[in-house]
């Protein structure tokens, strides 16, 4: 069993074909700022390491980083880290371009016992946590399948746009989950999440994803 | 291949016994109260067995037998298959206990018994199966007391005992059932071989599933897509929850029973929560038509049974349509003046054969409505027959007419109601104690309907009940 880092997980996703953020690791300070600028500040930056699959909990993640505070933030980003997860490899920071707005979901696979592998889809962020607004389906799927379970969540309405805010595109939802579908077998995954998956009127991004593969 | 099973021309009872409170006593006894085929007591032991005279091994036996059921301690199992192997035997009932459900010594003895079977092309039901009751063909190779009572509810369990209890329970209220299998271990024929047999089996209309877990899990969605007799199951363990928040969320939501769910959607398989749901949506399978939507009428003498049909029907997802302006015309004729004649319908208590008749007659022209719900609320003051006669009237007719919309029925009250019931009974229409256990069994019919439209793959079979 192997835990994919987050900048891992999306090359993965990329290979698939999921829109994955504009990213790359950086081993130091200067690489650090040379991607901020190539990509375009501001810049989220995580950290990244194989040992530390949640990142926030140990203070490893900062959002909308000034062009000038990238080096000194991968400075802290590694002391704070180190201080916190002694024992954690750290292989460097992931620069990375900051999320555009949108609906935020979540994209999940596991593998099943009994049926070989569950595709979950849902509202992100609190929402999975606290209402577990979430449709199931086994893989392999139709489209007619994602389409179906996109729209049995109880929070479909709010995906469609309520309230003057702008609908999500569920075509892209549907792409994603048909990609991530694809990726199962041929990947060994045992688990993998896509949180969130960053949907607007027209594209969906996957801004965090971690995944945990058999070797 | 099953057939053999089912409905053989001939069967060995290994392990048979006299003593009637003995397992192989008990089963003899019921194979003999119903089955008209040949049947050979197997037991070294006896020279006669309940009346029958009894052989020391199945290779005994001068005749063909197509089945054995075998009934013996797990250590003697392998030599008896093997014996029934070498004897020609086509299919094994293995009641008996003492295999994988007893851990890893007991599975491997579970394998060496499969690799007996294949190897003679047998097919097997069990090990620690409480056998097969096939009512068409008169063999009830079980423990449950006496043959059900005849319909198109083919019955599979994966608890025995439970099985056993709802067998005998459907017996007492009269549910019609054409098979009950008890699949055991499941370790040869499993819940796949048993649907696509049940699928070709003219006298299954609805097929009832207790299930535990399923083994071959893809190869059951695709089984079941196939097939488009409607599928009703509990699946038991909700209760199990996927494991804490260790990795992903995906990991810690997605417990097995969330992916059962998810299984049976894609299956086409209808999921209910209880034992009532369950056997409330067979029958209505079993004596019913599909609707061709989810439009319903309610009609009622009692305006409160009426909202609550209605309250559920919304629960449901079930739309309470608009009838035609004519529908309200013919109904108008027939009900007091102060009484409603827009959906859902309320007689204002009045109760008579020509009230009954004349409406039920109007929904089952009117085009808005593609199914009925009609409910009698029984008092002192009316009587429990003639809206019963004028419901199995209007069935009859309808089916002549060949219509495609179901009636359900709500007979409730206490003393006096229950003549009314027994002629619903032998209209066969599927009568429920409560309005929501009514509207329940409906929702399921027409959920059935759109799995055969979205879900469900290959060419419809008609020729249901």
């Amino acid at each position: 069993m192997k835990i994919l880092t987050e900048h891992e997980a999306k090359k993965l996703l990329a290979k698939y074909g999921v829109p994955v953020t504009k990213e790359q690791l950086a081993s130091s300070a200067d690489e650090a700022s040379a991607i901020a600028l190539y990509i375009g500040a501001p810049v989220a930056m995580k950290i990244s390491s194989p040992d530390i699959p949640h990142k926030s909990d140990v203070g490893g993640v900062v959002l909308n980083v000034r062009r000038e505070f990238v080096r000194t933030t991968y400075d802290e980003l590694i002391s704070q880290v180190k201080k916190a997860a002694p024992d954690a490899s750290i292989e460097g920071v992931l620069v990375q371009q900051m999320a555009p707005p949108g609906h935020e979901v979540i994209v999940g696979l596991k593998k099943d016992p009994q049926f070989g592998y569950a595709l979950m889809f849902g509202l992100g962020g609190i929402f999975v946590e606290v209402y577990r607004d979430v449709s199931f389906r086994v893989v392999p799927i139709e489209k007619r399948d994602v389409l179906m379970m996109i729209s049995e969540i109880k929070g479909y309405s709010i995906l469609k746009g309520v309230r003057g805010r702008k609908p999500a595109d569920i075509d892209a939802i549907a792409d994603v989950l048909m990609a991530v579908s694809g990726i199962a077998e041929k990947e060994n995954i045992i688990e993998l999440d896509i949180n969130p998956l960053i949907v607007s009127e027209k594209g969906a991004l996957a801004v965090d994803a971690r995944a945990m593969v058999e070797e | 291949m099953l057939s053999s099973i089912f409905e053989p021309a001939s069967i060995a009872v290994i392990g048979a016994s006299n003593d009637e409170s003995k397992w192989g006593g008990r089963i003899l006894k019921n194979i003999l109260n119903s089955f008209r085929g040949a049947v050979y007591p197997v037991n070294p032991k006896e020279a006669v067995v309940q009346g029958l005279s009894s052989y020391p091994s199945v290779l005994d036996i001068p005749g063909d037998v197509e089945m054995a059921m075998i009934i013996v301690p797990a250590q003697l199992v392998l030599s008896v298959a093997q014996e029934c192997g070498e004897k020609g035997v086509k299919g094994l009932i293995v009641i008996s206990a003492g295999f994988s459900e007893t851990g890893n010594a007991g599975a491997e003895l579970e394998k060496q018994l499969v690799s007996i079977v294949r190897k003679y092309g047998m097919r097997m039901i069990g090990p620690n199966t409480l056998g097969i009751v096939n009512e068409p063909a008169r063999l009830n190779a079980s423990i449950i007391g006496q043959l059900p009572v005849p319909g198109s509810i083919s019955f599979i369990t994966q608890s025995g005992s439970l099985g056993l209890a709802l067998a005998e329970w459907t017996i007492d209220t009269e549910i019609g059932l054409c098979k009950v299998i008890s699949s055991g271990n499941k370790a040869d024929v499993d819940d796949i071989d048993i649907i696509e047999y049940l699928d070709s089996d003219p006298s299954t209309g609805v097929i009832a599933m207790y299930i535990e877990g399923i083994t071959r899990g893809r190869q059951f969605i695709e089984a079941v897509r196939r097939i488009r007799k409607p599928i009703v199951a509990i699946k038991t363990g909700r209760s199990k929850r996927g494991a804490k928040a260790v990795f992903s969320h995906t990991g810690s939501i997605a417990g097995s029973d969330e992916v059962y769910s998810a299984a049976f959607k894609q299956a086409g398989v209808l999921r209910v929560d209880n034992i009532d749901d369950l056997f409330d949506a067979a029958l209505a399978f079993s004596c019913q038509p599909l609707p061709e939507g989810n439009n319903v009428a309610i009609f009622s003498n009692g305006g409160g049974a009426s909202i609550v049909a209605a309250d559920e029907c919304e629960r449901q997802g079930i739309n309470i349509v608009d009838l035609t302006k004519e529908t309200r015309e013919q109904i108008k004729k027939v009900v007091p003046e102060f009484a409603s004649t827009s959906n859902p319908i309320d007689t204002a208590g009045t109760v008579s054969y020509k009230i009954y008749k004349d409406s039920i007659e109007a929904l089952l022209k009117d085009p808005n409505v593609d199914a009925i719900i009609v409910i009698y609320v029984h008092t002192l003051l009316s009587n429990a027959i003639p809206p019963a006669e004028a419901v199995v009237e209007m069935i009859k007719k309808s089916k002549q007419e060949k219509s495609k919309k179901p009636i359900i029925s709500c007979w409730m009250g206490g003393a006096g109601k229950e003549e009314g019931v027994e002629i619903l009974k032998s209209g066969c229409i599927p009568n429920y104690p409560v309005p929501e256990r009514a509207v329940k069994a409906l929702a399921a019919l027409i959920r059935h309907k759109e799995f055969l439209g979205t879900v469900k793959a290959g060419e419809s079979r008609e020729g249901r009940a």
